[in-house]
């Protein structure tokens, strides 16, 4: 089925964001996978639906997705066939990029399937319309929980690009020490290569009994 | 029960709001034109947001030399151009709400990776403020402090692209550095196994009777 798509365009969505995407794509004939990379036990939530082009028609039958969740790791954690709209939510248990693959189910590449697809992870997974009708929290304070949900989450941003900073410059150190062994390696080896080279010619000359 | 669908509204206000300011980050490979479609839901709102190319395979040829970024208005106009960048940070103000249109189009052959953020912030206006009453000024305020924390967000989103291209190149270098080297170290040897061969072919004896 995916050995057809002529073009499979890969879309990986944001590192870490925490942010709520609804974003459009059109979907013509081949697949499209939207990655994202999610930290361990965080919340992810997703919605997709498929964009109706004229409002007064019914969809038509073709127009139909089939997709699937899957983990770096392999595991499914949603898949759903011939579906027009749908959703999905996990706590995500292994750290990496978590790919949502949409593809028509109907594979005629005339058909192009316009998909509105919401995902959400970490911080704005946290359903706010819920938490407000709870508490009967007042207006203010809920925007200023959110505000203060937006201030730790960029506080834990700063961790994380500041261990991938040092993990980089680790790698980084790690080239340059290699490159500096390296360096005396190819030293020793030209002078080896040349003494050999040397040892062996003056043998074979002095059995030529030329020297 | 005045003051409670009072604070119901201001609370559906505020929520709209917030959806508003709607972000979308994602990567794509790009390998003719990728396009993703946002809305704008006010006329005037600024739409800012930053993008970078991750380069997949910069293994033996040069840095790729960069694809276009285009903003297309609901309208048809191009609002925004960038022609040949590995990344750039962007910003507008919305000439008009509708479905705008965000095209990266890659001229050359080899797919690249774009990481892109985009964020739709919305401060409410003296307009708006007079139009619903339940919006305060204060309201204003927080989304003004709404819209700078986002900028920071996207900001950190930036720099997070950015250090994953850098450690693309990294990974890169690192590899092609050892490569290249036991690569020089094989040549080395195989030039000095034919200089010794040759000498060796040159004092044989066969060789000799041909000598001129």
């Amino acid at each position: 089925m995916i050995l057809q798509s002529v073009l499979i365009v890969v879309l990986l969505v944001g590192i870490l964001s925490p942010a709520s995407q609804s974003l459009r794509f059109e979907l013509q004939g081949h697949t499209k996978c939207i990655a994202e990379d999610i930290n361990s036990n965080s919340m992810s939530v997703g919605k997709y639906h498929v964009v109706n082009p004229n409002e007064d028609h019914p969809l038509p039958d073709s127009h139909k997705l089939t997709v699937r969740v899957t983990s770096s790791h392999g595991n499914s954690f949603h898949s759903a066939d011939n579906v027009e709209t749908g959703q999905f939510a996990f706590t995500a248990t292994e750290e990496g990029d978590y790919m949502a693959c949409f593809w028509a189910s109907d594979h005629s590449p005339q058909i192009t399937i316009t998909v509105d697809f919401d995902w959400r992870t970490g911080v704005h997974a946290k359903d706010w319309s819920n938490v407000a009708k709870k508490g009967q929290v007042d207006v203010m304070e809920l925007e200023l929980k959110k505000l203060y949900d937006t201030v730790t989450y960029i506080h834990e941003e700063m961790f994380y690009l500041r261990e991938r900073e040092e993990e980089m410059q680790e790698l980084n150190q790690a080239t340059t020490s290699k490159m500096f062994w390296l360096s005396f390696l190819s030293l020793f080896l030209c002078l080896s290569v040349a003494g050999l080279q040397f040892w062996h010619l003056k043998t074979f000359f002095e059995k030529k009994k030329l020297i | 029960m005045e003051k409670r669908w009072g604070k119901m509204w201001a609370l559906m206000g505020l929520l709209l709001l917030n959806w508003v300011s709607k972000v979308s980050s994602l990567s794509v490979t790009v390998n003719d034109v990728e396009c993703m479609y946002e809305y704008v839901l006010y006329e005037g709102d600024t739409v800012s947001g930053n993008f970078v190319v991750v380069d997949h395979d910069i293994f033996w040829n040069s840095d790729h030399p960069g694809i276009d970024f285009t903003v297309t208005s609901p309208g048809g106009n191009t609002v925004h151009n960038l022609k040949g960048t590995s990344g750039d940070k962007f910003e507008f103000k919305a000439p008009r709400s509708g479905m705008y249109k965000f095209c990266f189009h890659n001229p050359y052959s080899t797919p690249e990776t774009v990481s892109f953020y985009i964020h739709v912030g919305h401060i409410p206006t003296e307009h708006d403020l007079a139009k619903d009453e339940h919006l305060d000024p204060i309201n204003v305020k927080i989304a003004e402090l709404r819209e700078a924390l986002e900028s920071v967000t996207a900001e950190q989103k930036y720099l997070k692209a950015r250090d994953a291209r850098h450690r693309n190149t990294n990974e890169s270098t690192r590899k092609r550095v050892i490569g290249y080297t036991v690569g020089e170290y094989i040549l080395l040897a195989l030039a000095s196994a034919l200089q010794v061969i040759y000498i060796r072919r040159l004092f044989s004896k066969s060789f000799a009777y041909n000598r001129v």
